[in-house]
């Protein structure tokens, strides 16, 4: 579904990413994993034309998407979360998950400042719909409040929330459960097995192990920019060249 | 209580296949109870009959002053409250429309109304085509841009003079007039104007309340993220700005037909800022809360004719007032102490 090709991404000398290529398959739930500035928000930011990679290509279902702007790539049927949850602050919860379903309606300025009865159908269908979302992400008792007044774990479910209301084909999340309680964190593994359910493929950068080993059937490992391990769970447990980059080497010392 | 009753019945009265579809809580997916609709519901009428009940008098032609800033706010407040663009060619805009109007009515006699529909069309092709330029621009760098266009046609109206009468400005404009109906006195064109207004309002309010006013706010708050959900950032704000620029110079198209005269003055920077500083007194995040600003800066102008020197003073020192006590308007600063009030009455009730 996702295919990046040789992507490398130079900052002003700064090598950010080297030659990572890497496939995610429709339905999968996709891990990305590596220690901190290993790149791993860079391919977010890559994949979704925050910035266009310096070299290589990114197809998404057998079409270039390599240098397409953010505004297009919301088209295409990919989503984000952050890292740090970007929400619309003073927006409610509702009209967070409300805003997400812009570009799938039509209603425009005069259709809804006059009220057209189909603009009024169309409104009444994007709180429905909003309203769904929600209750996926449990927030449907929490829609009236204001999205900044959330506690962390719910600005994150309400993030992803937003993104699905998108009806994103791809759906790429940032560190969904940091800054989320054990509780949070379990509930939001059966949310990510809702979200697959669905038809969502989901890429997930992580730095909870316990919990990405426990969603993931496949991970792949970035340190320093470059791709230094992919396969199952068990394959990356084992792997010398992630254990070496998580733990670092022996040395001798004489 | 009643209004929670009122919404359960209505709800239970909805066909069976929309029953069907709004499956588990159904009371939550209708409209909230818009406290701005009923609101305008209440006050178009009592607007409306204010002068039957008052009668004629001199009040009138203050209302129909409030009534024509009004519009110029409303205009601004969409675009600087909702969109986040602080411009400041609004007096421009207004000049636009309170002289095109008159030029094509007096050198084409062309009929005020084919005239007034005629000068919108050209504000609105003026702002598209400054919108599209300026836009690029955020924050202090749009306000400069946007002061410069307005310096521009200030010069302009001045320079022009075999077009727009220079100095002296033009005088007998020809008064609307509806099919033989002419609009010529304060009292004949108050319904006009508050019927205009209102609608306008009320266009706002929806606006505001829909898919378009959640893009506006979103672009307010952070373009960037608004830009990852499919939203033309650039178009949205082009299309606001063309908006709201409309409601200015149709505002000034009014105000010329009513006073039958317009001079440069309509046109100065002063007035850009003075509708500025009218909706931050009034609350800029708040479309009745720009009106009430129009209308308390209009009262105390006419009122206090006797300290015309120190209007300035006055209005520097309402704001300054406002700022610290009411950050966000008068209006939300009332609305939070009805607020608080309420409640506190509720838990004095409760203990």
């Amino acid at each position: 579904m996702l295919q990046l090709n040789r992507v490398t991404k130079n900052f002003a000398g700064l090598r950010a990413l080297s030659n990572v290529s890497f496939e995610v398959k429709e339905g999968a739930i996709k891990g990305l994993i590596g220690p901190n500035g290993a790149g791993k928000t860079t391919i977010f930011n890559v994949i979704t034309g925050v910035f266009p990679p310096s070299e290589g290509a990114i197809l998404f279902l057998d079409k270039d998407i390599t240098l397409q702007r953010p505004k297009e790539i919301a088209r295409v049927g990919i989503s984000r979360t952050f890292q740090k949850p970007h929400l619309f602050k003073s927006f409610t919860v509702w009209e967070n998950v409300m805003l997400g379903r812009h570009y799938r309606t039509k209603a425009e300025f005069f259709a809804c400042g006059l009220r057209y009865p189909w603009a009024k159908r169309e409104e009444r269908m994007i709180r429905e719909q909003g309203l769904g979302y929600l209750r996926m992400l449990r927030l449907a008792d929490k829609r009236d409040r204001i999205a900044n007044k959330l506690p962390m774990g719910e600005q994150r479910y309400l993030e992803v929330a937003r993104a699905l209301s998108t009806e994103p084909r791809l759906l790429l999340l940032d560190e969904p459960t940091s800054g989320l309680n054990d509780y949070e964190t379990d509930q939001f593994r059966d949310i990510l097995f809702e979200i697959r359910d669905m038809g969502v493929t989901l890429l997930v950068i992580e730095h909870h192990m316990k919990f990405i080993m426990s969603v993931c059937e496949e991970i792949v490992v970035l340190n320093f920019g470059a791709k230094i391990a992919e396969g199952s769970p068990e394959e990356i447990q084992h792997s010398p060249e992630v254990i070496e980059a998580y733990l670092g080497v022996e040395e001798e010392i004489d | 209580m009643e209004a929670v009753n009122r919404k359960i019945t209505k709800s239970a009265s909805t066909s069976t296949l929309e029953g069907l579809m709004q499956s588990k809580d159904s009371s939550v997916t209708q409209e909230p109870l818009d406290k701005d609709k009923l609101a305008w519901v209440l006050i178009t009428p009592s607007i409306l009959f204010l002068p039957l009940v008052l009668g004629d008098g001199y009040y009138i032609n203050v209302m129909n002053f409030i009534a024509i800033y009004s519009i110029v706010a409303l205009g601004l407040c969409l675009l600087l409250g909702y969109g986040g663009q602080l411009s400041i060619s609004h007096s421009a805009f207004f000049a636009i429309g309170a002289y095109v109007s008159p030029i094509i009515c007096l050198r084409y006699g062309l009929h005020p109304l084919v005239a007034i529909v005629l000068s919108q069309g050209i504000a609105a092709i003026a702002a598209w085509g400054i919108g599209a330029v300026v836009l690029r621009l955020k924050g202090h760098y749009l306000a400069i841009a946007t002061l410069s266009f307005t310096i521009i046609i200030e010069v302009l109206i001045r320079e022009l003079d075999w077009l727009t009468g220079g100095l002296e400005g033009l005088s007998s404009i020809p008064p609307i007039s509806l099919g033989g109906f002419l609009i010529d006195s304060d009292w004949r064109f108050y319904f006009i104007i508050w019927s205009v207004v209102m609608l306008l309002l009320l266009f706002g309010l929806n606006l505001v309340n829909s898919r378009v006013g959640r893009i506006f706010r979103a672009i307010r708050e952070a373009e960037d993220i608004a830009s990852l959900f499919g939203a033309d950032v650039k178009k949205y704000k082009v299309k606001l700005f063309i908006l709201s620029s409309v409601y200015a110079s149709f505002a000034g198209s009014l105000y010329a037909h009513y006073i039958n005269f317009v001079c440069p003055a309509a046109g100065s920077i002063m007035f850009a800022i003075e509708i500025i500083l009218v909706i931050a007194i009034g609350g800029y995040t708040l479309l009745w809360g720009a009106m009430l600003g129009v209308a308390f800066i209009t009262i105390l102008n006419e009122y206090l004719v006797a300290l015309a020197e120190y209007k300035r003073t006055i209005y520097g020192l309402a704001l300054i007032l406002t700022m610290l006590f009411f950050p966000n308007g008068v209006l939300q600063g009332f609305k939070d102490f009805a607020r608080i009030l309420v409640q506190s009455l509720k838990k004095g009730a409760r203990t």
